[in-house]
C-alpha cells in the first residue's frame, strides 16, 4: 500500500483525510507539527507529502526545504494554504511543492489529485 | 496548653497598637489560607473541565466523521445517520455540550468545502442546533446577538436573512458588524442592499472587512451603486466611493460629479481623487470654474487631480497658479508646467526669487 505522510494540525481534518484515503487503498501517517512530520518522512520514506503550511514548530515552507534539499527527495508535496497566503505559496512552489490546495478544499477534489499524482 | 496561656496573657498585657498588628496578621493569613484553598480548587475544576472538554471533543469528532461517511451518494439521511443526529441532539441541552458540538463542527467547517462541507450544514440544522443561533437573536445581550448571527454565518444559514436584518441598526456596533458579514459573506453584492436601508455609521474597520469578502468571490459583478451615493449616511456614501474605485464604476460619473458640491469636505475630497483615478477628465473644467469657492485642501486635490490629467488646454490655468501662496499647489502648477512644455518651464523659472520658489524650480530640474 502507498504511503502519504499528512502534516496538518487539525485533528478533525486529520480524521476526515484518513478516514477517506485509507478507504482509497492508502496507509496514512499523520503529524500534527513540522518537527513529527520530518521524522515520519526520514523514517518512512512515504509516496506522497500532504502539508500545511502553517504549522506548529516547523512550518510546512520548512518541510519542504527540508525534503528537497536535506534529504534531496523528489517525493511529490501537496501544500495546503488559506486564503490571503498567496504568497506563501508562492514560496512553496519555488521550494519545489508539487501543487497546492486552498482552504476550505473538497475532500473528493483532493483524492482526485493524490489518484493523479500517485498513479 | 501552658504556652497558648502563655501567649494569650501576653497578648492581653501588651499595647494596643501590638493587639492590633497581631489581629491583621492573623485576618491576613485567615485569608491566604481561604485564598489558597480557593485556588487549589479552582486548578482542580479548570483542569477537570478541560479534561472532560477534550473527552467529549474527542467523542463528537468520531461522531461526526462517521456521520460524514455514513451517508450514501443520495441527498437522504441513512439510518446510520439518523441515529448519530439523535445521539447529538439528546446531548446539546446543556450549553456546555452544545459549545463543544458548535465549535467541533466550525473546527472542521473551515477546512472543507463542497459536499461534505453541505452535509456538515445539514448536521447543524438537523441536530436542532439551528434553533438556539436563531434563539440567541432574541437575546436582550448583545454579545450573545453578534454570537447567533456569527454561527449562522459560518453555516451559511441563507433563509433566515430577514430574522438577521432586523439588527440593521442595533445600537452596538458588534452585532451591525456581524450582521454585514453574515449577508456579504452569504449573498456577496446583493448582500449589500442592507446599504439602502442603515442609518447607523459603518466603521472604517468593517468597510474594509466587507471589501475583503466581497473579493474573495469569484463573482465580480457589482450591483448598481448610485443609489448608496446618494444616501443621507456619510458612511455608505463612503463605502460606495470605495467600491467605486475597486470595482472602476465609470457609469457613476454623474452622481460623483454631483458630490462635489457634497457638505461633508472629506467626501468631496474623496470624489476628486476618485474622479482623477478613474481619468474623468470633464470634470477638470467644472473645478476649475469653481476653483475660487473650493477650500485650500480641494484646491489641492484638484491639483493633484491635475498632475495625471493635465493637457495642454490647461496651460493658462496652471500659469496662474505658479506663484501660488501655497506650497503644494506652487509645486503642482510648476511640476505640471515643465510636463506641458519645458521652454516655457525655464522662461519662468527666474520669475521670482523667493526662496521657496527657487527650492521648488531646482527640486522639479533634478527629479
Amino acid at each position: 500500500m502507498k504511503k502519504i505522510v499528512l502534516a496538518e494540525d487539525n485533528s478533525m481534518l486529520s480524521m476526515l483525510l484518513k478516514f477517506r484515503l485509507e478507504k482509497e487503498g492508502y496507509t496514512l501517517l499523520i503529524a500534527e507539527n513540522g518537527k513529527e512530520t520530518i521524522e515520519l518522512i526520514e523514517e518512512h520514506n512515504p509516496e506522497l507529502i500532504l502539508t500545511d503550511i502553517m504549522m506548529p514548530y516547523i512550518s510546512g515552507l520548512e518541510v519542504i526545504s527540508h525534503v528537497r534539499n536535506k534529504l534531496n527527495n523528489q517525493t511529490p508535496i501537496i501544500v495546503f494554504s488559506a486564503s490571503g497566503q498567496e504568497e506563501i505559496v508562492l514560496k512553496a512552489f519555488k521550494l519545489g511543492a508539487t501543487d497546492f490546495m486552498s482552504k476550505p478544499f473538497s475532500p473528493n477534489e483532493l483524492v482526485n489529485r493524490v489518484k493523479k499524482i500517485l498513479r | 496548653m501552658l504556652d497558648y496561656n502563655y501567649f494569650i496573657e501576653n497578648f492581653e498585657k501588651s499595647p494596643l497598637i501590638i493587639q492590633v498588628v497581631w489581629a491583621f496578621i492573623m485576618t491576613i493569613i485567615f485569608f491566604i489560607i481561604i485564598i489558597t484553598i480557593y485556588l487549589k480548587y479552582l486548578r482542580s475544576f479548570l483542569r477537570a473541565n478541560e479534561k472532560l472538554k477534550n473527552k467529549i471533543e474527542k467523542e463528537y469528532e468520531t461522531l461526526v466523521i462517521n456521520y460524514l461517511y455514513a451517508g450514501d451518494e443520495t441527498d437522504k439521511i441513512s439510518s446510520e445517520q439518523q441515529s448519530i443526529i439523535e445521539q447529538l441532539k439528546s446531548n446539546i441541552f446543556e450549553t456546555f455540550r452544545r459549545n463543544i458540538l458548535i465549535s467541533t463542527l466550525l473546527k472542521l467547517s473551515y477546512e472543507i468545502s463542497g459536499e461534505m462541507a453541505e452535509s456538515l450544514h445539514r448536521l447543524y440544522i438537523q441536530t436542532g442546533l439551528l434553533d438556539y443561533s436563531l434563539s440567541k437573536l432574541k437575546s436582550r445581550k448583545w454579545n450573545i446577538i453578534a454570537d447567533g448571527i456569527r454561527e449562522l454565518t459560518l453555516f451559511h444559514v441563507k433563509e433566515v436573512q430577514e430574522q438577521v436584518k432586523i439588527h440593521i441598526n442595533h445600537p452596538k456596533t458588534e452585532v451591525r458588524s456581524a450582521m454585514q458579514l453574515y449577508l456579504v459573506n452569504l449573498f456577496h453584492f446583493e448582500g449589500l442592499d442592507f446599504l439602502n436601508n442603515i442609518t447607523t455609521p459603518i466603521s472604517e474597520w468593517d468597510q474594509i472587512q466587507l471589501l475583503e469578502v466581497l473579493q474573495l468571490h469569484t463573482n465580480q459583478r457589482v450591483t448598481s451603486i448610485n443609489l448608496w451615493l446618494k444616501s443621507s449616511n456619510e458612511s455608505v456614501v463612503f463605502f460606495a466611493l470605495k467600491l467605486a474605485k475597486i470595482y472602476n464604476q465609470y457609469g457613476v460619473k454623474d452622481e460623483l460629479i454631483a458630490l462635489l458640491d457634497h457638505k461633508n469636505i472629506k467626501i468631496r475630497i474623496e470624489v476628486i481623487h476618485l474622479l482623477s483615478y478613474l481619468n474623468i477628465i470633464d470634470v477638470k473644467t467644472i473645478l476649475k470654474n469653481k476653483f475660487k469657492e473650493l477650500t485650500l485642501e480641494e484646491q489641492i486635490a484638484f491639483f493633484e487631480m491635475m498632475e495625471n490629467l493635465y493637457e495642454m488646454t490647461d496651460k493658462p490655468f496652471v500659469m496662474e497658479h505658479i506663484l501660488n501662496t501655497n506650497f503644494e499647489i506652487k509645486f503642482s502648477a510648476l511640476k505640471i508646467l515643465r510636463n506641458l512644455n519645458i521652454e516655457e518651464f525655464n522662461r519662468f523659472k527666474n520669475l521670482t526669487v523667493e526662496p521657496e520658489f527657487v527650492r521648488i524650480v531646482k527640486y522639479i530640474e533634478s527629479n
